[in-house]
């Protein structure tokens, strides 16, 4: 087989992993060497999925020994199955790098033997390039849950970042779709990398080995089990404050296995869904909002139709509207319409003058959303009454008429008989915030 | 009878004929970079010839950077790269405002009507650079030469410089704008210089298609998945006008 059959195969078989960022790592190019590592990260192409390309993204192997559910190389699908060389995946990464079609690589592997022997050759890609050949470039390695610390130790010396995936939001589905695997062996990794990279990241000396410095990252299935949205940012949430996770990734459920504990094979993605829950994790890393205040108990999943910025202001207009000229930069952040960039351009020059409805439109503010929930003097008293059930059909654009579908499939659960979503003990909501004076209709 | 200034399409140039301005009191309507210099004059505008002076350049720039920082003159030099119709008075109006003193904060305020499509101007043009970066595809030639064609719509060659330069430090390697006809020439030894292209026909030839450049077209058609597909993010995060110089599309559209 050539390395052109293999590549076809070994990265079709790796599309379904989300990650594909090469972001957070300042690397300077080795002296003699080539490549380095720009913390912004950089896209080089999108593909025609709309998603962007920056590593050249491949499995060592895709003859795995596992069996998960939802996996496109799991060891009871007749597929093809492909083993790169080390060598070949170095020259492929290397070439590539020289044109400047990658950033890095990403590599990842099914677990063919053990997990040590899969990690072993995972590591021994990433060290050659680093050593052997000088490799300033980014490179993300996929750590395998039940791999030995000592290899974990050495992959997170030459990688920028690891992951290890959650797959799936609950352990109960999880053991149910991937019999062979359990929350433990996906967190064991994962708190190791944490600890270690506190270790490395306390004193910081001039000889002290760059450790990880792009982080974690860690990837889960939308729509295959029946796992509610709460459910789900209440679990990313905790990944970004305990593991100290960079990126928790969603992907919607592709249906590429027949299997009687999944979606039918005709469901289509969940697009919009992946979308609302990524527009959430925006929230929290970005805007500043907690997990609780997102979704709770009481709405445990996220309105498909309006963002969910839009939703909690709807839910709250106990803090509405805002006036710009005074509010803080939180509070401003939090208004629909308005993001970072436009909030800090309003709070840079909101000290210098007063800030114009038409300049707002040139900084990039949404008025048709924000001028609900904002005070300005040029806005009729009209539009300022804050009535959400009123505000909410306006934001909401008029949904295109769609042909009915008589023979749709009905909708299937994964888990036999789904236990009402609980969040786990500890992590409730303490309290609500003030009751909202009207709640929002629907 | 209005002025109209020509000058030769640099920053340093166009702030040697501001200069010219404030010391001979002129009043212009437009200016006209060399780069235009073929489109018809307007009848009704006198032109006004001002050569790239760099001590007056100098000297403006120093006075940019007391009135309003160091960040302001960067930013003016980059919407300044936008070559947008119409900047430089854009610019003027700016500076003017700035020069006569009135408000002391106002070179720090980035609303106010003569900054604000400015900042955004400037803006764009760092974002195009930004994503250039990734968009440049080099190909290999004879003798371990790298060559990379590119069309940006603004002029931001100068911009990756540095991030090139770091990245490839010991390749050889030339990165040439088509629309502008000017390269960037990388040597082995690490030195980095700008030469201009009168004649383009042996750079373009030297692109080509290898064994690497068909890997990667394969690589690109076997990542993307089938089910997900949406030509419409695809159009919005990469505008068809790359799609020329990116071997990847080419391969999709064929």
């Amino acid at each position: 087989m050539d390395v052109r059959e293999k590549l076809n195969i070994l990265s079709a078989a790796a599309k379904y992993d989300v990650s594909c960022s090469s972001s957070g790592s300042r690397r300077s190019a080795p002296p003699s060497g080539l490549g380095d590592a720009c913390p912004a990260g950089i896209c080089h192409t999108w593909s025609s999925d709309g998603r962007c390309v920056s590593l050249l993204k491949i499995l060592l192997s895709n003859a795995c020994k596992y069996d998960c559910a939802y996996c496109v190389n799991r060891r009871s699908n007749d597929v093809p199955r492909a083993t790169f060389t080390p060598k070949e995946v170095i020259d492929l990464t290397l070439e590539f790098y020289r044109r400047n079609y990658i950033e890095g690589l990403f590599l990842s592997s099914a677990v063919v033997g053990s997990p040590d022997a899969t990690m072993e050759r995972l590591v021994r890609v990433a060290k050659e390039l680093r050593r052997v050949h000088r490799f300033g470039g980014y490179i993300h390695l996929k750590s395998i849950p039940g791999a030995s610390e000592a290899l974990l130790h050495e992959a997170g010396l030459y990688a920028d970042r690891t992951s290890v995936n959650i797959e799936v939001p609950s352990e109960r589905s999880l053991t149910y779709l991937a019999p062979e695997k359990n929350y433990g062996s996906v967190y064991g990794p994962m708190n190791y990398f944490a600890e270690r990279k506190i270790e490395y990241g306390g004193s910081r000396g001039r000889y002290t080995p760059n450790f990880l410095p792009a982080g974690q990252s860690t990837q889960m299935i939308v729509g295959a089990s029946g796992e509610s949205d709460f459910q789900i940012l209440t679990l990313s949430a905790g990944f970004y404050k305990q593991q100290r996770l960079k990126r928790v990734y969603f992907s919607g459920y592709v249906p590429v296995n027949a299997d009687k504990r999944l979606p039918a094979l005709t469901t289509k993605p969940p697009l919009v869904r992946e979308h609302r829950l990524y527009q959430a994790d925006w929230l929290m890393r970005f805007y500043k909002f907690d997990y609780d205040e997102i979704l709770d108990a009481k709405h445990p999943n996220l309105d498909l139709n309006l963002d969910p910025k839009a939703g909690w202001a709807l839910r709250h207009p106990e803090f509405f509207p805002v006036d710009l000229q005074t509010a803080d930069y939180e509070m401003i952040l939090r208004v629909p319409g308005i993001g970072v960039k436009s909030a800090q351009l309003i709070v840079s020059s909101r000290r210098y003058c007063k800030i114009r409805l038409e300049t707002l439109k040139k900084m990039g503010v949404v008025l048709k959303r924000a001028k609900y929930f904002i005070y300005h003097p040029d806005i009729p008293a009209g539009v300022r009454q804050f009535y959400p059930e009123m505000i909410r059909p306006l934001l909401i654009a008029p949904a295109k008429s769609q042909q009915l579908d008589l023979f749709s499939p009905p909708e299937t659960l994964a888990l036999p008989a789904p236990a009402p979503a609980m969040p786990a003990a500890g992590r409730l909501p303490l309290a609500l915030p003030a009751q909202p004076r009207l709640l929002a209709a629907g | 009878m209005s002025i109209c200034i020509s000058y030769d399409s640099t920053f340093d140039g166009f702030l040697s004929a501001v200069f010219e301005i404030y010391s001979q009191h002129l009043d212009v309507e437009s200016f006209v970079p060399d780069r235009d210099a073929g489109a018809a004059d307007d009848l009704f505008q006198q032109r006004f010839r001002v050569e790239a002076n760099e001590d007056s350049a100098m000297r403006l720039r120093r006075a940019i950077v007391n009135y309003a920082g160091e960040d302001v003159l960067n930013l003016l030099e980059t919407a300044f790269l936008s070559e947008e119709a119409g900047i430089e008075m854009k610019i003027l109006a700016f500076l003017r405002k700035l020069f006569t003193g009135d408000d002391p904060n106002y070179g720090k305020n980035p609303a106010s009507p003569e900054m604000l499509p400015l900042y955004k101007l400037a803006g764009s043009v760092r974002h195009e650079a930004g994503g250039m970066l990734g968009m440049v595809r080099f190909s290999k030639a004879p003798g371990d030469f790298y060559v990379a064609k590119i069309e940006p719509k603004y002029d931001i060659l100068l911009l990756m410089e540095s991030h090139f330069s770091n990245r490839f430090a010991d390749g050889n390697w030339v990165i040439y704008d088509a629309k502008r006809r000017y390269a960037l020439l990388h040597d082995k030894t690490g030195k980095c210089r700008v030469v201009d292209v009168p004649d383009d026909a042996a750079l373009v030839n030297a692109i080509n298609t290898d064994g690497y450049t068909r890997l990667w077209q394969d690589y690109y058609e076997s990542i993307a998945i089938k089910e997900r597909e949406n030509p419409k993010l695809l159009r919005r995060c990469l505008p068809v006008r790359y799609w020329k110089n990116l071997p990847e599309r080419q391969a999709a559209r064929f």
